[in-house]
C-alpha cells in the first residue's frame, strides 16, 4: 500500500510498504477514506519530538471503512464506516474506566520511554513516535486499529467524511480544551493561537455559554476565520501589544480563562523569543512557552489556564510566582477522544456545529510532501489539509 | 477468605543455600516466626486481612530463616550476622491490575500460564501437587532448566516457591496480591531472588542472568496487566512475520 513515510527533520515521503495485518483478536484494518494533517504533525516534522525512526508511518486523524476484523471484535461488521479516535485505548484499565482514555495503562508498548522522561506512561498513538508505542499511522491507504471494539466508532451515512473527520482529534481537542475552562456565563476565553484546534476551542467555548472569545495570532487568514466562522473578537499579536489589549478588552480584569493552542513551538520575536529559539535549538531546553508565558501573565486571578498545544520536555522561565499569586489553575494532557464521540457527533448531526469550515486544502495522498511543507510554512492560506487515498494526484482542490 | 494451610510449608533446602542468621538467632526465629505467624492467622481470621497476611508473610519469612539460616531481610538490611558474605540478587517489582485479587492469583497459580507474559521462559511444567519443570530461553538458544517448589500458597493473597536440587540457576520468589483501595484493583509485588553460579561466566545460566533484570520483570507485569485486563498483548508491529524480541 501507499503510506506517508517519516524520514527525517523535513523529509517526509510517499512509500510503498506491507499492508497492515490483523495482529491480535481486538485488531481491525480499515481502508482509510480520509486523513487529516495535525499541527501535532508537524512537531514530528520538525523535529520536536524525539524518538522518530525513519520508515514510521504518520497520521493520527483519520477515518474510512472496516475491511477486515480480528476475532475478538463483534460489534462491528465489514463494511462499517467509522472514524477512530487518535489515542489508542484498552477500554478495561483503571484509566480507560475512568474515561480518561489518553491515559490508558495498556496500549503503549514502549511504556517505560514515557515512565522514564515523567514518570508514568500515556496511551499509545498512532503515528507518533515511539514514545507513544511506535504505531504505524492513518495517512495510508490501510491500518491497523487494535482495540477497534472500543477504537472505532459508527458514523451515520448522511453525514460526509469531511463533517465527521475532526471527531477523530481536533474538535474534541478544542472541545476538551474548553470543557476544561469550566466556563461560566459572563466568561471572556481568551484563545492563543487560531489554528485548527484554537478554532475549534472557540466554537467550542462559544457552545459551552462563553460571553466573549477572542483569538490571538499572527495570520490574517486565520484571524478571518475566527472572526468570521467563531464569532471571535481577534488580536494580532505582530501589530498589538496582546497583554494591553486583553487588559482594555476585560475591564482590566484579564480573561477568565486562557487556552493554549499553540504548543511548543511557539512563534515570537525579540530577545525572548531568541532565548527559546537558541535554547531548543541547543537541546538545551525542549519546548518555547513563549505564548504560555504570555497565558499565564494574562489570564485573571482565579482564573484557568488550559493547554492542549503539545508540550514533551522542561520549559525555561515559567512565571511560577504568578501562577502560585494569582491563584490560577492549569490543566492540561492529550485528549480523551473516545469520551466527546457520542455527544460531539451529535452536535453535528444536529447542525449545531460544524467543523469542516476549517479545511483549505484537499489533496492526494501523494501530494502529503508538499501539504507538510505548506502547512509547516503556513503559506498559500493553508490552516487545514485533509489527504484522500482515492484522490488522483494533481486533481487537488 | 478461607487459609489452605495454617503455616507456610518449607521445601527442602539448597545444598548451597547461603546462611547469615547465626545459630542462637535461628532458634529465636523459629520461635518468633511461628509467634508472628499464629498471630498474623488470628488477625485474618478477625478480618483484618491486610495487616493479618503482613504479619504471617513476616512470620513465614523467620520461619524460614530460622529452619534455613538465611534471611532476605536481613541482606537486604545489609546485616549479617553470621559472617559470611550474602549471596543472591533481590528483585522487586509492583504493578497494579484492574481485577480481582482472587483473579490474579488464579492466573499466575496455573504456573504454566507465566511463559505468557514471562519473557526468558520458554515452558513451566507441573509435575506435582507442588513441584514443577521451569525451562528458560538461554543465551544463543541453549535451555535452562529447574525444578521448582511451591513452599506457600494462600489462595488470593501470596505464593511463595523456590527452586530445588541442583538448580542451574538457583532462585526463590514470592507474589503478593493485596486488594487496592477505592476499586483499584490488586496490587501485585513480585520479589525473586537468584544466586548466580559462581566462577563460570561462559555458562548459559550465569549469562541468564542478565536476561532477569528488574526492568524485564516490569515488562513481564505489564504483559501479566495486559492479558488480565485486555485479553491480549499491545505490539505495534505491523505484520505477524516478526522474531518475538
Ligand atoms: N492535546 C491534544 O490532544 C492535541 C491534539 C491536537 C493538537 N494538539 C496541539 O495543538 C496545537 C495546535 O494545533 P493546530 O493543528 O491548531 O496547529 P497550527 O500549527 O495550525 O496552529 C498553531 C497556531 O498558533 C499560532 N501561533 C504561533 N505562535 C504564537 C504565539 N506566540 N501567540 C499566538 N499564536 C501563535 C500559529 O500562527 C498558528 O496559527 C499544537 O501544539 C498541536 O500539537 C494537541
Ligand atoms: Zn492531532
Ligand atoms: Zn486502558
Amino acid at each position: 500500500m501507499k503510506a506517508v513515510v517519516w524520514h527525517g527533520k523535513h523529509n517526509v515521503q510517499v512509500d510503498r510498504v506491507p499492508d497492515p495485518q490483523i495482529l491480535n483478536p481486538r485488531d481491525a484494518i480499515i481502508r482509510v477514506t480520509l486523513s487529516g494533517i495535525c499541527g501535532s504533525d508537524l512537531h514530528l516534522y520538525n523535529g520536536i519530538v524525539p524518538t522518530m525512526k525513519e520508515g514510521d508511518i504518520l497520521g493520527h486523524e483519520f477515518m474510512g471503512v472496516v475491511v477486515e476484523l480480528g476475532s475478538g471484535v463483534t460489534n462491528f461488521s465489514k463494511g462499517d464506516r467509522v472514524v477512530v479516535p487518535f489515542p489508542i485505548s484498552c477500554g478495561d484499565c483503571w484509566y480507560c474506566k475512568q474515561g480518561l482514555w489518553s491515559l490508558c495503562d495498556n496500549s503503549n508498548p514502549n511504556s517505560f520511554m514515557l515512565e522514564k522522561l515523567y514518570g508514568d506512561t500515556g496511551a499509545g498513538i498512532f503515528g507518533y513516535s515511539h514514545l507513544y508505542g511506535g504505531y504505524a499511522g492513518g495517512q495510508a491507504e490501510y491500518v491497523r486499529v487494535p482495540y477497534a471494539d472500543v477504537g472505532l466508532h459508527k458514523v451515520p451515512e448522511e453525514l460526509s467524511d469531511e463533517q465527521v473527520l475532526f471527531l477523530t482529534d481536533i474538535f474534541p481537542t478544542g472541545y476538551q480544551a474548553a470543557e476544561n475552562c469550566s466556563i461560566r456565563d459572563g466568561d471572556t476565553v481568551a484563545v492563543w493561537g487560531c489554528g485548527p484546534v484554537g478554532l475549534l476551542a472557540m466554537k467550542s467555548a462559544q457552545h459551552l455559554g462563553a460571553t466573549n472569545v477572542i483569538g490571538i495570532d499572527r495570520f490574517p487568514e486565520r484571524l478571518e476565520m475566527a472572526k468570521r466562522h467563531c464569532d471571535a473578537e481577534v488580536i494580532n499579536y505582530e501589530e498589538q501589544d496582546v497583554a494591553e489589549v486583553l487588559h482594555h478588552m476585560t475591564g482590566g480584569r484579564g480573561p477568565d480563562a486562557c487556552i493554549d493552542a499553540v504548543g511548543t513551538e511557539a512563534h515570537g520575536s525579540g530577545m525572548e523569543a531568541a532565548y527559546d529559539m537558541v535554547k531548543q535549538t541547543l537541546r538545551l531546553e525542549s519546548d518555547r512557552p513563549i505564548a504560555l508565558r504570555q497565558l499565564i501573565r494574562a489570564c485573571r486571578k482565579g482564573g484557568t489556564v488550559s493547554i492542549p498545544g503539545v508540550y514533551s520536555g522542561f520549559v525555561d522561565k515559567m512565571p511560577m510566582g504568578a501562577v502560585f499569586a494569582k491563584g490560577l489553575t492549569l490543566r492540561a494532557g492529550q485528549t480523551h477522544v473516545h469520551r466527546y464521540l457520542d455527544p460531539l457527533l451529535k452536535l453535528i448531526a444536529q447542525g449545531a456545529i460544524d467543523t469542516s469550515f476549517i479545511i483549505t486544502h484537499r489533496m492526494a495522498l501523494e501530494e502529503a510532501p508538499a501539504g507538510y511543507r505548506l502547512f509547516n510554512e503556513k503559506k498559500d492560506g493553508c490552516i487545514k489539509i485533509v489527504l484522500n487515498p482515492r484522490l488522483a494526484s494533481g486533481a487537488s482542490a | 477468605m478461607e487459609l489452605t494451610e495454617a503455616v507456610p510449608r518449607i521445601g527442602a533446602g539448597r545444598k548451597n543455600r547461603k546462611v547469615n542468621v547465626g545459630h542462637t538467632e535461628r532458634n529465636a526465629s523459629l520461635m518468633g516466626g511461628a509467634a508472628l505467624a499464629i498471630t498474623g492467622i488470628k488477625a485474618l481470621a478477625g478480618r483484618r486481612l491486610l495487616p493479618g497476611l503482613a504479619m504471617m508473610v513476616a512470620g513465614g519469612m523467620f520461619l524460614y530463616r530460622g529452619k534455613t539460616g538465611y534471611c532476605g531481610l536481613y541482606e537486604a538490611m545489609g546485616v549479617d550476622t553470621s559472617g559470611p558474605a550474602p549471596g543472591g540478587v533481590l528483585i522487586e517489582t509492583f504493578v497494579t491490575i484492574n481485577r480481582t485479587p482472587q483473579q490474579v492469583y488464579e492466573f499466575w497459580r496455573n504456573l504454566e500460564n507465566l511463559p505468557s507474559f514471562m519473557r526468558h521462559l520458554e515452558s513451566v511444567k507441573v509435575t506435582g501437587e507442588n513441584t514443577s519443570l521451569w525451562k528458560a530461553r538461554g543465551p544463543a538458544g541453549v535451555p535452562v532448566e529447574w525444578d521448582a517448589e511451591m513452599v506457600a500458597d494462600y489462595p488470593g493473597q501470596l505464593i511463595l516457591w523456590h527452586s530445588i536440587g541442583e538448580a542451574a540457576l538457583p532462585n526463590e520468589g514470592t507474589v503478593e496480591f493485596r486488594e487496592a483501595p477505592g476499586d483499584r484493583g490488586t496490587e501485585v509485588k513480585v520479589s525473586i531472588r537468584y544466586y548466580p553460579p559462581g566462577g563460570a561466566p561462559g555458562k548459559a545460566a550465569a549469562k541468564l542472568t542478565h536476561a532477569v533484570t528488574g526492568a524485564q520483570i516490569e515488562e513481564d507485569l505489564k504483559r501479566l496487566k495486559q492479558i488480565l485486563e485486555t485479553g491480549e498483548t499491545a505490539t505495534a508491529e505491523r505484520t505477524n512475520n516478526h522474531e518475538r524480541p
